[in-house]
């Protein structure tokens, strides 16, 4: 074989092998944006009526329009609850510039959690807007919102609230849960709230 | 005569295979795999990533379970232990056959050790989040071992060539700038990680945040990144014709390094346009810095070549 008959297979080699890396790693790279906005509907928020912080009315329908994160939380917490509050207020921050995403905190302890407490509660997080919003309901409606509005456990409220973060879309679906305690969960959360934003524009 | 052939065959698969590694690696980071296994080394509490989410343990948060995610980041680890193998043979062949030649063996062994830190220290990169600094530091640590496998090549590519010393009168010039382009393009790449780690910061800190506006929030670094990359750009092309005017004064493995240093530069040069033209195109980021890699990879092969030892 002459050396230039050898230097063009060579060349075609490698052209060859950089076409095919190409092509997979395209391929492998669709894939994954693609299973990232790959969110099932698991569920649709009921019908329900709380009071915000500000005392004005909160019901599922404020959450309509809106990409909303959802947690359940008692003020005086100390277990979980100051990391999932700082989680919280992360996403919060993340998320100043729109409008368009809503944080939801839902209190478990209503005997002790009063609009005051929520509302200093609220200072203390560092919310000054109407973004983050702090629910306060009768004990039973809570429940009841947590265990067959959320599917969230609620055995034995207020101290063994569920942890988890729930995605709900404009539309009142539950897109996702996440773990309110797990910074890695938590930025998940970040790139789907980023695609169901997408999503509705 | 052709004593190191097989030997430098089969550490030139290895360099192959580390580019390969480099690749996925870099795969992992474009894609956002990073967290696809939140274990390490298994993927999930499993040998084999989980192909459903109800094979997961109940202790992990089934919100970070991603298939693809999980098999980008596995495919990752899964390459590096067949580098690590790959290695470790060169060390033992290197120890068994080359015991004389002490450059040899000191640099097999230290890539061997390298290798197995660069295993353990996957575990620190999952375990620390994807902190940018240390994700960054895998991969200069990877780069550091195909440096340093590529200048075993050498090493053994002048154990077959007979008064190599006085066969290629080297010009003193050509060391010079091969030396002057890898402290540059090293330079460069120290700026495209921090590119890369300050767009994923933001991407975390505002993720609405569009493409452009995150570039234009990068600043200084940005145009710094492009000023360097036009200059190393430049010189290459010079010292491509540079050494093709020496071309029978140095040895064939520098005439075919600045070949591929030209032919890779050129390449950067379109892939940047790319990133001019239409934003950060996920492929062409990973072409970046797979290409990057691979120049840095030439001027080590460059700069050895000109070393070359005393016959004994």
């Amino acid at each position: 074989m002459t050396s230039t008959s050898k230097h063009t297979i060579t060349i075609i080699a490698i052209a060859a092998v950089v076409i095919i890396l190409g092509l997979t790693a395209s391929f492998v790279l669709t894939e994954a944006q693609g299973s990232r906005g790959d969110l099932e509907v698991l569920g649709t928020v009921p019908p329900f009526e709380l009071t915000e912080r500000s005392g004005l009315s909160f019901g599922s329908a404020d959450m309509r329009g809106k990409i909303n994160v959802v947690d359940f939380i008692f003020t005086s917490c100390e277990g979980p609850c100051p990391v999932m509050a700082d989680n919280m207020s992360s996403l919060h921050k993340a998320f100043a510039g729109s409008s368009k995403v809503q944080f939801v905190s839902i209190s478990v302890d209503p005997a002790r959690d009063r609009l005051s407490v929520l509302q200093e509660y609220a200072r203390r997080q560092g919310v000054t807007d109407s973004r983050w919003v702090f629910l306060r309901g009768e004990y039973d409606t809570i429940r009841w919102l947590s265990e067959s509005g959320f599917k969230l456990a609620a055995d034995d409220l207020p101290a063994m609230h569920s942890t988890k973060f729930v995605l709900v879309d404009d539309k009142g679906q539950i897109r996702g849960y996440y773990s309110g305690t797990e910074k890695a969960s938590v930025n998940i959360l970040k790139t789907h709230i980023k695609e169901l934003v997408e999503d509705m524009q | 005569m052709a004593r190191a052939q097989s030997f430098r065959r089969f550490i030139l698969s290895t360099i192959i295979c580390i580019y390969l590694v480099i690749f996925a690696g870099g795969l992992v980071r474009v894609s956002g795999a990073g967290l696809g296994c939140p274990d390490w080394p298994k993927c999930f509490g499993r040998w084999i990533p989980p192909t459903s989410i109800n094979q997961l343990p109940p202790d992990l948060d089934p919100a970070q379970f991603n298939i693809t995610l999980a098999w980008i980041e596995y495919l990752n680890r899964l390459v590096g232990v067949i580098v690590g193998f790959l290695i470790t043979a060169t060390a033992i062949w290197s120890m068994a056959k080359f015991r004389q030649h002490q450059r040899i063996v000191f640099a097999s062994v230290a890539a061997a050790v390298l290798v197995a830190f660069q295993g353990w220290y996957g575990s620190v990169v999952v375990s620390s989040g994807l902190h940018q600094t240390i994700v960054s530091a895998h991969y200069f640590l990877a780069l550091l071992i195909a440096g340093i496998m590529i200048y075993i090549y050498v090493q053994a590519y002048y154990l077959d060539i007979e008064n190599a010393k006085t066969q290629y009168p080297i010009p003193k010039d050509i060391r010079l700038w091969s030396m002057i382009l890898f402290l540059l393009a090293f330079v460069q790449i120290v700026l495209g990680t921090q590119i890369r780690g300050t767009l994923e910061r933001l991407v975390e800190l505002s993720p609405l945040l569009g493409d452009s506006e995150r570039l234009e929030s990068v600043g200084l670094i940005n145009h710094l990144h492009l000023a360097l990359g036009l200059t190393i750009a430049a010189i290459t092309f010079v010292f491509g014709l540079r050494v093709r005017k020496s071309k029978d004064s140095v040895p064939p493995l520098i005439n075919f390094g600045a070949a591929c240093a030209v032919i890779l530069v050129s390449t950067q040069i379109i892939l940047g346009l790319i990133f001019i033209v239409f934003g950060l195109v996920p492929q062409a980021q990973l072409f970046h810095l797979s290409v990057a890699s691979l120049y840095l990879g030439m001027l080590i092969l460059i700069l050895s070549a000109t070393f070359i030892k005393k016959e004994e």
